[in-house]
């Protein structure tokens, strides 16, 4: 079963759209990171995944019910960008307190584990750091053992250290077949942690795949030569091949492999070619092309 | 939910704010007031001053409590994010404004009961058991329309803007419900004004039956009326507060 599924959702504030006609669906079990430029309609999808915003048009299912079913159910677990705490509440009490509005919740020493809590405990939260606050937060997420966790760029205040035991305890909590859904507009995140990248700019999906997928497609190197006359026709079955594009004479090929792709560009077509370019994209270029393509 | 009302619960009495002035301000004037006038009696009411001032502050501290202990906490809340991690939990809407209700009104029984106690221990008041247990029940559910109100302020308003309005509020309704200088020493003109705050009536109500009268029926349709009032407001502002698009 799905355990989400967006049908051509789109959301409208007044004249702006955020969410603009987007259709998706996440197999339970999946990691999903939703990558995109700050305004590209990560958080208003996640927010109407949770059922605080109603969209426009389209419809939203979770785990094939209406999202408010699903939350009332304890099946989502959010954290969300904005959220503090209860200052004069302390650590466990706070995640205690959570974990009992649900029905089938984690046990207590057990979040405190996978979320690195259980030396600070027993702190009130006022006295908490930024990092220590946003780790309750992941805490307060999980608390209910959730089949699906939303996770709306949970790294913004971390530092790198931080950054690497948070992923590492989101994979931790992933692990058991869980669903997680992740929103970030850092490139490399998406890559190392989800095992699928739906990129998303203007309200609308631009590219859906691995990350390897989308990083040869998109961000991929790419070998460009004069074509002159000849024919186009091959090129895309060349190995490593993704695309083509034809501007004037030149035709840019774009590669996963560039190595196989140029090889086989001299060995196996009868091919002229002159002035061969290779064109190395920064990751984060391609991304951001990506992005503004749309 | 008994849960929730527990932590609730737990955080106000870790609150310093709340401790100090619905804990120790009515205690603490209480017994000040007392030692200066405990001994003679108020010409309105006919009550010995170490009871009527018992009433007033004690309705002082309940008042205090059942507006502080939601106005700007419930803000904060609104505006911190809390709200959502509450909303994106099982737990129903309606539980939330409920637990606030109820929490608020427990909170209003140490200020009354302190008070009582300090009135006892340091003035001697006696009063005949169902006198007392009366006095407790009434001015307890006298509460409900200051914790509406606070609910009230709590959803319209910012926490920054909560704050003083639930303060200049709070110290309004305490002083012209007279519970810091009878409402016999009044001008005309603040008098009357004093006649149809909720305070008013919540604190005769207190002093009619300290005094051994059932309550006047005005300032029971009064209370009555600001309460249902008050509720309605709440519930309204909330609903306004809470949904969205």
């Amino acid at each position: 079963m799905n355990a989400i599924a967006f049908t051509e959702v789109t959301k409208r504030y007044g004249d702006v759209v955020a969410v603009d006609g987007i259709d998706l669906e996440v197999p339970a079990g999946a990691t999903v990171a939703l990558l995109g430029p700050n305004g590209a309609g990560k958080s208003t999808s996640i927010t109407m995944l949770l059922g605080l915003l109603r969209p426009t048009s389209g419809e939203i299912r979770v785990f094939g019910e209406p999202p408010r079913t699903a939350v009332a159910n304890g099946e989502i677990g959010a954290m969300l960008q904005e959220g503090a705490l209860i200052p004069e509440l302390s650590v466990a009490e706070t995640v205690d307190f959570v974990r009992r509005l649900h029905p089938r919740p984690l046990p207590l020493e057990e979040i405190l584990r996978l979320a690195d809590l259980t030396e600070i405990a027993r702190r009130r939260a006022y006295r908490l750091s930024g990092g220590q606050t946003q780790r309750v937060r992941f805490a307060l997420a999980i608390a209910g053992g959730p089949k699906l966790l939303l996770l709306d760029e949970p790294t913004a205040a971390m530092d790198v250290e931080s950054r690497r035991r948070f992923w590492d305890n989101m994979r931790a909590y992933a692990a058991k077949g869980r669903t997680i859904l992740f929103a970030t507009h850092y490139l490399e995140e998406a890559d190392e942690n989800a095992d699928r990248v739906v990129v998303i700019a203007r309200g609308r999906i631009v590219a859906d795949g691995s990350a390897a997928g989308i990083k040869a497609g998109v961000a991929g190197q790419a070998v460009s030569f004069l074509l002159g006359e000849q024919p186009v026709t091959g090129l895309d079955a060349l190995p490593g091949a993704t695309g083509v594009e034809l501007q004037g004479a030149r035709v840019t090929l774009r590669t996963t492999d560039l190595d196989a792709t140029v090889a086989a560009l001299y060995r196996k077509t009868t091919l002229d070619i002159r002035d061969l370019q290779v064109h190395g994209a920064d990751l984060e270029d391609a991304f951001l092309a990506l992005t503004k393509e749309a | 939910m008994r849960h929730y009302i527990k932590v609730e619960l737990l955080r106000m009495l870790r609150n310093k704010r709340y401790v100090v002035f619905v804990v120790a301000f009515p205690v603490g004037f209480y017994l000040l007031y007392a030692n200066l006038w405990g001994t003679e009696s108020d010409q309105a009411t006919g009550l010995r001053g170490s009871v009527m001032l018992m009433v007033s502050m004690a309705a002082y501290g309940a008042l205090a409590a059942a507006m502080m202990s939601t106005a700007v906490p419930w803000s904060q809340e609104r505006h911190s994010g809390w709200l959502r991690q509450l909303q994106i939990t099982p737990l129903p809407g309606r539980a939330i404004i409920l637990t606030k209700l109820v929490s608020s009104l427990l909170l209003v029984l140490p200020s009354l009961v302190l008070v009582g106690l300090a009135a006892v221990l340091t003035q001697h008041v006696s009063l005949p058991p169902a006198r007392w247990a009366a006095l407790i029940l009434a001015m307890w559910a006298g509460t409900i329309p200051f914790a509406a109100l606070g609910l009230v302020i709590g959803s319209l308003l910012p926490p920054d803007t909560a704050q003083p309005v639930a303060m200049v509020g709070m110290f309004g309704l305490a002083m012209l419900g007279g519970l810091w200088l009878p409402e016999s020493i009044m001008p005309a003109a603040m008098k009357s004004v004093a006649h149809v705050t909720p305070s008013y009536d919540y604190a005769s109500i207190g002093w009619r039956i300290a005094g051994g009268d059932a309550p006047h029926p005005a300032h029971a349709a009064g209370i009555l009326a600001w309460g249902v009032v008050l509720v309605a407001l709440a519930l309204v502002a909330y609903r306004r507060a809470t949904t969205r698009a």
